[in-house]
Parts: structure tokens; C-alpha cells; sequence
């Protein structure tokens, strides 16, 4: 390599760290600014030129917000129902996809394309008709009625069915030889095997339902009920004057979320990677 | 086999209930006039009423329609191109990729309704922090979000920011999946590193490109939370989306048949430009 190469590919190294930063700075200014305006008075997030530190913390914006919002009443119902359809989810899907991939039964292609069908139908098109669903049974403002249309997802039986095909036959024969039954396999054998595609499909069924927005938005009308996106909805209007409030709102509902992703980067990346590629 | 029966009876009763039965009923009611609240049997018959008022005489449609594929066209094309370049960056020697990607990363979890709401903040017209800093620089202050012109730009901005991490990571996965034999062929054969992006990365490239292509023009002509929470259609309409609009329709309005017969051209539309897509995308590999 010739010197004159040489300080060429040093400020191209130069340069991507340059350009790298940049991006990141976009990427994380919006938190950061976040946090900032929560620390601050109302006043002093307006000023020009623009103050980038709280002159004096204001601690006292959380408190005030907690003395609006039910902050633990909304992590709870976001924790629960997340929880819940995401444990419904794996369940619906490991135990659907097993049956499609390692049984063979009339009608098994009929119904699989039938899922395959509905993976394509976007939610959009059947909003009305599920919440007419939900209202003729009686469910709007309950927990049935956030949780439950939720529970089934074609694109986790579709994914677990692929997963499914890595289970070797042969550990499922010989366990039926030692006399187990088909749920015993299922629970037993099947589920320890699957972990990892598991894990990747409880984290994105979790920040999908997590985040969701629109169908809490349609059955929730109870404050006893809402959610954390419901709850910074909420606020939106109630501190259109006083962003400090509605930032520190949106910082208590974001940051423990970027928390545990940050703990759990590699396995969220790696998740998405795999399924990415395959779905 | 009895067992099979019993496994996948539960999810595709449940796949019945909650998506293919509301579909179907979807459709009906698309050819009617219902308000939701008169019983089903009772709705009349508009047959393709709904579908003939929306695309002849209905201009706030249209303009949504138009907004929605602005939206998608320019935040699938700057994820396209803004991912594939930061995963190039990202692939090549540097040091601390994990930090980068995390950086990158954060937003793609973060519910967008949060980051409409932090963002309408930082764009504010009169206080926001962006024009606070512009104008230092004796620059006019921007409307940005409320601006006729700017508003559907920057809610692109916003997607883009929210979802190209997202992108870089798939982009990334699959650099990382073309054999490095084939540069170290092409580096004997004397090939340049433009050379070698394409004629090399670009085509293997192409399954990828096809699925961040695909998926993401699918998901922007959804967008629903980060509208709402910022501009909500305005202003004038400027900003107003499919989904909105349906969403507007249906449950501020209460005319389930033309909200239904919205789902359904957008349905039509998606599928269309899905196939289209996979189409372009899978011929020229094949070609390669």
C-alpha cells in the first residue's frame, strides 16, 4: 500500500465514524431530549437559545404526574395483557405448528393454506367486524376484550410450523415407543427443543401487543383499564401546555422498555435477524 | 389422527372467529348502510354504493390515498437506501458494532405513539427545540407538523427514524450471509469496490432487498398512531391517511359501510403492489 492510499483509507475509516455519529446523535437526541424537558419547568424547555440542561432538576414533574395519571395501574394493565397474549400466542402456535409439521391428517394442507390465507389479511380490514364482536359480547372496558381477539396469530403458527421441521422425527417416534401419549411429547419433547425460536416470537408478539395503540384505543374507555400508550394518549390533551409533564409521562412509560432491550440487545437482534430472513 | 384434530382445533377456531368470519362480514357490510347500532339483519342494501361514492365523489379519499402512498413511497425508499448504506458502514472494520446497533435499535421498540408525542414536542412551531436552534442560525422558524407542506415530510422523517434500525439489522444479516470468497474472487480478478457492490452484494442482495421492500411498503400504508397522535390528518387534510380516514369514518361518523368499503380497496391495493413488487424483485434474480 502506498502512502498516499494509506491517508486515503484513514479518512475513509474517519469519515464512517463521522457519519455513524451523526446518525446516532439523530437517534438518540429525541430521548435525551425527552428526559431534559422532564427535568425542567415549563418556561425553561421554550427558551431560545435553547437551555441543555435543567437549571434545577424538577423532581417534583413526576410526582405531579403520578398524582394525575395511575402510573402502576397502567404498568400493570400493559403487563398483564402482554403477558397474556403472549403466553397465549406460544401456546396457539407451538402446539398448531407441531400438528402441522410432524402429523399427517386429511384436510392438513387445506387448513395450513387456510392459515397462510389469513397471515396475509391486514388488521385494518377486519377492525369493525372484531369490534362489533366484542361489543355484542360484552366485552368492551374488560380485560377479555383487550386480551382475547389477541390470542391466535397466523404468523406464529406459520413461523413454529418451520421451526417444527428441525424437531427430528426420531425422538418423537421413540418417545411414542416408551408409550407417551401426543401431549406429553408435545410438552415434553417438542416445547424444550423449540426455546429458542419460543423466545423470538414471546419477544415480538410482547412489544407488538406492548405497543399497541389502536385496539385499546377502540375497547378501553375506563381509566381503570388503559394502557400505557392509552395513558400518554391521554395526557396529550390534559398537558397540551405543560410538556414537561407530557414528556415526563412519556419518559416513565418508554425508559424501562429501552432498559431491558439494552440488557437483552443481542437476543432481540439476533430474533430479528432469524425471523426476518425466513418469514 | 385424532390428536392433530384436537392441536390445531383451538387456533383455527380462533383464526375463524377473529379474522376469517370479520373479513367475510367485513365485505357484507361494505355493500350496506350500517351504523353499528341497528341490528345486522336490518341494514340496507347499498350494493356498490360505498365503493362508487369513495372513488368518483369523495375527495378527502383520494387525498388520503395520495397521502398514504407519498408516505410509503418516500419511507420505504429512505429506509431502503439509508439502511443498506449504514449496514455497508457497519459491515465494513469498525469498531464497537454492538453499541452502534443498539443506538441505532432503540427507537424500532419504542411504541410510536410515544415517539409521535416526543416528536410533536420537538417540532413545535412556536416552542420546539429544532426551531429554537434554527433560528440561532438566523434562520425562519418551520412549521413543521403544522405546516400544509411539511407536515407529510416530516411525519416520513419520523417512520424513517423509528424503523431503520430495523432495516439495518436485516440488511446486516444478510451481508454477513454472502460468502467473503466471492470479494476475495473478484479482488484476484482486479475488481473494484464498486465493482464489487454491484456485481456482487447488490444481486446476492436481492431476497433481502425484496423482504424490506415488500414488508415495509406494507406496513406505511397502514399508518395509523403516529397520524393520530401528531397531526391528525390536518393540516387540511394534508396529512389525513386510509387508515385514519377509516378510522374517522367508522367510529367518529358511524358509517361501518364505507369505512369497510375503504378497508377493503386499500386490502385490494396492498395486495397489488405486493405482487408487483415480488414480481420486479424475483425476475431480475432470476436474470442474474
Amino acid at each position: 500500500m502506498t502512502g498516499e492510499n494509506r491517508i486515503l483509507s484513514a479518512t475513509g475509516t474517519g469519515l464512517r465514524y463521522v457519519i455513524l455519529a451523526a446518525g446516532a446523535f439523530i437517534m438518540v437526541f429525541p430521548f435525551l431530549w425527552m428526559i431534559n424537558a422532564s427535568l425542567m419547568t415549563a418556561g425553561e424547555i421554550q427558551l431560545r437559545p435553547p437551555v441543555w440542561l435543567p437549571s434545577e432538576p424538577q423532581f417534583s414533574n413526576y410526582t405531579d404526574l403520578l398524582a394525575t395519571l395511575p402510573i402502576a395501574r397502567l404498568y400493570f394493565n400493559s403487563l398483564f395483557t402482554s403477558g397474556v397474549i403472549v403466553l397465549g400466542v406460544l401456546f396457539t402456535s407451538s402446539i398448531a405448528g407441531f400438528a402441522f409439521a410432524k402429523y399427517r391428517f386429511p384436510g392438513r394442507e387445506l387448513l395450513f393454506y387456510l392459515i397462510l390465507a389469513t397471515m396475509m389479511i391486514p388488521f385494518f380490514v377486519t377492525l369493525i367486524p372484531v369490534f362489533f364482536i366484542v361489543r355484542q359480547l360484552g366485552w368492551i372496558d374488560s380485560y377479555q376484550g383487550l386480551i382475547i381477539p389477541g390470542l391466535t396469530s397466523a404468523y406464529g403458527i406459520f413461523l413454529m410450523r418451520q421451526f417444527m421441521f428441525t424437531v427430528p422425527d426420531e425422538l418423537i417416534d421413540a418417545a411414542r415407543i416408551d408409550g407417551a401419549s401426543e401431549p406429553i411429547i408435545y410438552w415434553r419433547i417438542v416445547i424444550p427443543l423449540i426455546k429458542p425460536a419460543l423466545a423470538t416470537l414471546g419477544t415480538f408478539t410482547f412489544i407488538g401487543s406492548w405497543n399497541n395503540f389502536l385496539w385499546p384505543l377502540l375497547v378501553v374507555n375506563n381509566r381503570e383499564l388503559m394502557t400505557l400508550p392509552l395513558g400518554i394518549n391521554s395526557l396529550r390533551s390534559l398537558y397540551s401546555d405543560n410538556t414537561n409533564l407530557l414528556m415526563a409521562g412519556t419518559a416513565v412509560s418508554v425508559i424501562p422498555m429501552l432498559a431491558v432491550f439494552i440488557f437483552l440487545q443481542r437476543y432481540f437482534i439476533k430474533g430479528i435477524a432469524l425471523t426476518g430472513l425466513k418469514g | 389422527m385424532i390428536w392433530a384434530y384436537a392441536f390445531v382445533s383451538a387456533p383455527i377456531l380462533a383464526l375463524l372467529v377473529f379474522t376469517l368470519g370479520p373479513i367475510l362480514f367485513s365485505g357484507w357490510v361494505s355493500l350496506h348502510r350500517w351504523d353499528m347500532l341497528s341490528p345486522v339483519e336490518t341494514m340496507p342494501w347499498r350494493g356498490l354504493d360505498n365503493y362508487v361514492f369513495l372513488l368518483t365523489q369523495d375527495p378527502i379519499f383520494m387525498r388520503s390515498l395520495g397521502n398514504t402512498f407519498l408516505f410509503a413511497i418516500g419511507g420505504v425508499g429512505a429506509n431502503t437506501i439509508l439502511g443498506l448504506g449504514f449496514a455497508l458502514l457497519l459491515n465494513s472494520r469498525i469498531r464497537g458494532r454492538t453499541l452502534w446497533r443498539v443506538l441505532y435499535f432503540a427507537p424500532v421498540i419504542t411504541a410510536p405513539l410515544a415517539l409521535a408525542v416526543m416528536f410533536s414536542v420537538i417540532f413545535d412551531r412556536n416552542y420546539g427545540v429544532v426551531n429554537n436552534v434554527i433560528t440561532m442560525f438566523g434562520l425562519p422558524r418551520q412549521p413543521f407538523l403544522s405546516g400544509p407542506g411539511q407536515a407529510l415530510p416530516t411525519l416520513i422523517f419520523i417512520a424513517v427514524y423509528q424503523y431503520v434500525g430495523y432495516y439495518i439489522v436485516i440488511f446486516l444479516a444478510g451481508l454477513q450471509g454472502i460468502p467473503q470468497d466471492y470479494y476475495d474472487a473478484a479482488q484476484v480478478d482486479g475488481a473494484g469496490k464498486f465493482q464489487e457492490f454491484r456485481y456482487i452484494t447488490l444481486p446476492l442482495l436481492r431476497p433481502v432487498m425484496l423482504f424490506v421492500v415488500v414488508t415495509n411498503t406494507i406496513g406505511a400504508l397502514q399508518v395509523f398512531d403516529l397520524v393520530f397522535a401528531t397531526t391528525g390528518g390536518a393540516p387540511a387534510n394534508s396529512t389525513m391517511t386510509v387508515v385514519l380516514y377509516m378510522y374517522n369514518t367508522a367510529f367518529k361518523f358511524s358509517r361501518m359501510g364505507r369505512a369497510s368499503a375503504m378497508a377493503f380497496i386499500l386490502f385490494a391495493i396492498i395486495l397489488f403492489i405486493t405482487i408487483v413488487q415480488i414480481r420486479f424483485l424475483r425476475d431480475r434474480t432470476y436474470q442474474d
